[in-house]
């Protein structure tokens, strides 16, 4: 008993002289002009004191994106008081599902599976933003095809808070000899073409992302059905009134599949299908390089260079706009992004979302230099990043910018168009019963 | 962050302690001097059962019958359907695949497991460095199954012929055998095999701590003499060991056939079934969380609760058995 009593003690001293240790010390305040007016913004949305508490929120970032996100929510916790919990997961749905039905859903959400949330949406679950924000300040800060995207029976469940553009192809011009500004696909892919015939493989590609593996696939197979098949299609395939089985689909598929041949990848296609996607441009880094284009959105820079630092823009790494698929559709260009959604109706979930679409939010995540800003009123100068600097260019230049297909359908059908992606990297010649199955998902 | 939730961990086991000890000390003080002798000593055993039945009710009984009502019902549980989800899961492909594998998981991984586990068990106490065999093999226990899904991750890892092998499996292969590598978890030829080979990883261990006490209750006057009566050491293990083991081979093999029945976080963290690995686990993941259907989960769960009964009754039975046996 003596024994038990002293160890009790002893982990009851550990207990206390570890909560002493929990107390931080204060941090320094950034003191630049875009953290003093996100400070002022903030202040501002949470009418103007400071509420204290804190804020819960569930999303799918992590690592350095994390951070970068973080540090756009800082001059918020700095001026309200207000902590912001942000609880990252890659198994988002299920762990925002069994909260919501457990009675215990986080405040605030933030995730690119728009077409999910608009199913939390129709149950009910998400708080009409126009209402929470005002449609009046939606309206000023955001893209009526943004708000329409995030929108189910005329209520707004979800702000953009990140965007990405799609369909960029990442090069290192120090040896990349192809065209920069090709006229159009055909002759992007005659080039790569007349390279696998020399004997060196053109295509990066990387499909490899764990319980998501084959997303990259998806996401490309998407684009170019946009590109090539037209907005509208893509409009109503992405809406569900389209069947999988369409001719247009097939022609997507197979346009991606000229890419995805064992003569055309590094390493063949098993390399692709077991390479994560995040490694995808390794190999051309290599002497002499694997490959050399890489078709992927613009996080893909912030990524390269997470892992390969010493990269320089414009010297050792660059992309351009795919060109158009089809001179029927010119200048088309694909968004993704991430929508940010209210649950719990507090002072200051209310005022995190508030803060979130202001235009000070928005300049210091486009200085975050991982993400464009969805928001109108942010400057295209502000881009410090070259890419996104030349990302935001490309965009203003666009006849027209769409939401990729794949975030706005339901998940089942998602997970099956991602295994689809893999499933036809690996064997071609299934592309009916491929498509036969992802229907049957509908 | 981690000093709040050590401060709350700690909090829960004072707090649980301190119940427990309360409930079970006032509970019998309690009970012995309101009910006569008689029926306190029935009534004691209620008493000290009770939490555990309440718990085990709660989250154990309670969700079970649930589920199999729910799987009778549509996605959302509102309307009967009767053998509907039951029906469209047997008639899927990809449930049939996931059928497949995990009768082949059934089959490999506890039999895998109970030769691994007896003869490092057996083998380890005859040699000196035995010790450091059996740590090693005992070691990824304490594993986490998504820490062991990542390592095993890396072990298979593909890089294409041209290139360095970075991959423990395929680095051997190539400079062993002078072969091309393997992408051992997308191969349809090696994945299911890669997959229960990591899960085998993890529980062998378990079957050679357990095979490694039972051989202790081996008398050693009935090896020595068969030794002496010229039987050789094969036959001494299979007409004297052996025999005596069969009990614990019986609880060994029954307890990881359930555990590969389950088997869901390595092939989730792997492959999520990808390329034909899916496990009836993962389908049922998905059918929960992704398509939100309540109904086929349900009826993939109650499939699975009835293939684990009659090892589990079987299971019982055997230490009942056992118990009566002593």
């Amino acid at each position: 008993m003596q024994k038990v009593r002293t160890a009790s003690a002893m982990f009851v001293t550990a207990v206390l002289f570890l909560s002493a240790c929990g107390d931080a010390e204060p941090e320094e305040q950034a003191d630049d002009p875009a953290s003093n007016a996100a400070r002022e913004a903030a202040l501002e949305a949470a009418g103007g004191e400071e509420l204290g508490g804190s804020v819960s929120m569930l999303g799918l970032l992590g690592g350095e994106e994390l951070d970068a996100f973080l540090s756009v929510l800082k001059p918020f916790e700095e001026a309200t008081g207000i902590e912001v919990q942000y609880e990252g997961t890659r198994d988002f749905a299920a762990v925002l599902q069994t909260r919501v039905e457990g009675g215990n859903p986080p405040d605030v959400v933030g995730t690119p599976a728009i077409g999910e949330m608009s199913a939390f949406a129709e149950e009910g679950t998400l708080l009409d933003l126009s209402e929470v924000v005002g449609q009046d300040v939606l309206d000023a800060n955001f893209s009526p095809s943004l708000l329409e995207t995030a929108s189910v029976n005329d209520e707004v469940f979800g702000i953009f808070s990140t965007v990405n553009l799609g369909g960029l192809i990442w090069y290192d011009p120090s040896t990349y000899e192809g065209p920069t500004e090709p006229e159009s696909w055909a002759e992007l892919q005659t080039w790569a073409a007349q390279e696998a015939a020399d004997g060196r493989t053109p295509w990066c590609v990387a499909l490899e992302s764990g319980a998501a593996s084959g997303w990259p696939a998806a996401d490309f197979i998407d684009e170019i059905l946009l590109r090539q098949a037209g907005p509208e299609f893509h409009q109503r395939w992405a809406a569900g009134q389209e069947p999988w089985t369409s001719p247009e689909v097939r022609a997507a598929f197979e346009t991606y599949g000229e890419t995805v041949t064992e003569d055309m990848l590094y390493g063949g296609t098993t390399t692709a299908l077991s390479t994560n996607f995040a490694e995808a441009a390794t190999p051309m880094f290599a002497d002499p390089p694997g490959c050399s284009i890489l078709q992927q959105a613009t996080f893909m820079g912030g990524i390269i260079t997470d892992s390969m630092p010493d990269l320089v823009p414009g010297e050792t790494l660059d992309f351009f706009p795919v060109p158009d698929y089809d001179p029927a559709y010119p200048g088309i260009r694909s968004i993704s992004g991430e929508i940010v959604g209210m649950i719990n109706d507090t002072e200051q979930s209310t005022a995190l979302v508030k803060y979130l679409a202001t235009p000070e939010a928005g300049t210091l995540l486009a200085l975050t230099g991982r993400w464009l800003s969805p928001n109108l009123n942010v400057e295209d100068s502000v881009y410090e990043d070259p890419f996104l600097r030349r990302a935001s260019e490309v965009l203003v230049e666009a006849e027209g910018t769409y939401s990729l297909g794949n975030s706005l359908m339901p998940q089942t059908t998602v997970d099956a168009f991602w295994k689809a992606g893999l499933d036809y990297t690996q064997n071609p010649g299934d592309l009916d019963e491929i498509l036969a199955t992802i229907e049957a998902t509908r | 962050m981690i000093v709040d939730r050590v401060q709350l961990i700690a909090i829960a086991v004072i707090v649980t302690v301190v119940v427990a000890v309360g409930y079970i000390r006032l509970g019998d003080r309690g009970l012995r001097g309101l009910l006569p002798r008689h029926w306190y000593r029935r009534s004691v055993p209620w008493l000290f059962i009770g939490p555990a039945a309440l718990i085990v009710g709660l989250v154990l009984v309670f969700p079970g019958i649930s589920t199999v009502i729910l799987s009778f019902f549509d996605t959302k549980g509102t309307n009967f359907i009767g053998f509907d989800n039951y029906a469209s899961a047997l008639t899927d492909p990809i449930t049939l695949i996931a059928l497949r594998n995990t009768a082949l998981w059934v089959a490999l991984l506890p039999t895998l497991s109970a030769l691994v586990g007896l003869l490092i068990a057996v083998l380890a106490d005859r040699v000196r460095y035995g010790g450091l065999v059996k740590a090693a093999l005992f070691l990824p226990i304490a594993v986490s199954a998504v820490a062991a899904g990542v390592i095993w991750t890396f072990m298979y890892d593909y890089q294409p012929p041209v290139a360095a092998q970075t991959g423990t499996m395929n680095a051997l292969l190539t400079v062993l055998t002078n072969t091309d590598p393997i992408a051992w978890i997308i191969d349809e030829a090696t994945n299911n095999y890669a997959l229960i080979a990591a899960t085998l990883w993890t529980q062998a261990g378990f079957a050679m701590v357990i095979f490694s006490a039972a051989l202790r209750s081996v008398p050693d006057e009935l090896l020595e003499a068969a030794r002496l009566d010229g039987a050789s050491e094969w036959q001494t293990f299979r007409h004297i060991t052996l025999p005596i083991l069969m009990p614990t081979v019986v609880v060994v093999t029954t307890t990881v056939t359930v555990i590969a029945l389950k088997a869901f976080d390595i092939v989730y963290v792997m492959t999520n079934g990808t390329y034909g690995t899916d496990v009836l686990s993962t389908v049922m993941y998905r059918e929960l969380f992704t398509a939100r259907d309540n109904g086929g989960a349900g009826a993939i769960a109650t499939m699975l609760m009835i293939a684990v009964l009659p090892i589990m009754i079987y299971n019982l039975r055997q230490f009942r058995r056992e118990g009566q046996g002593v």
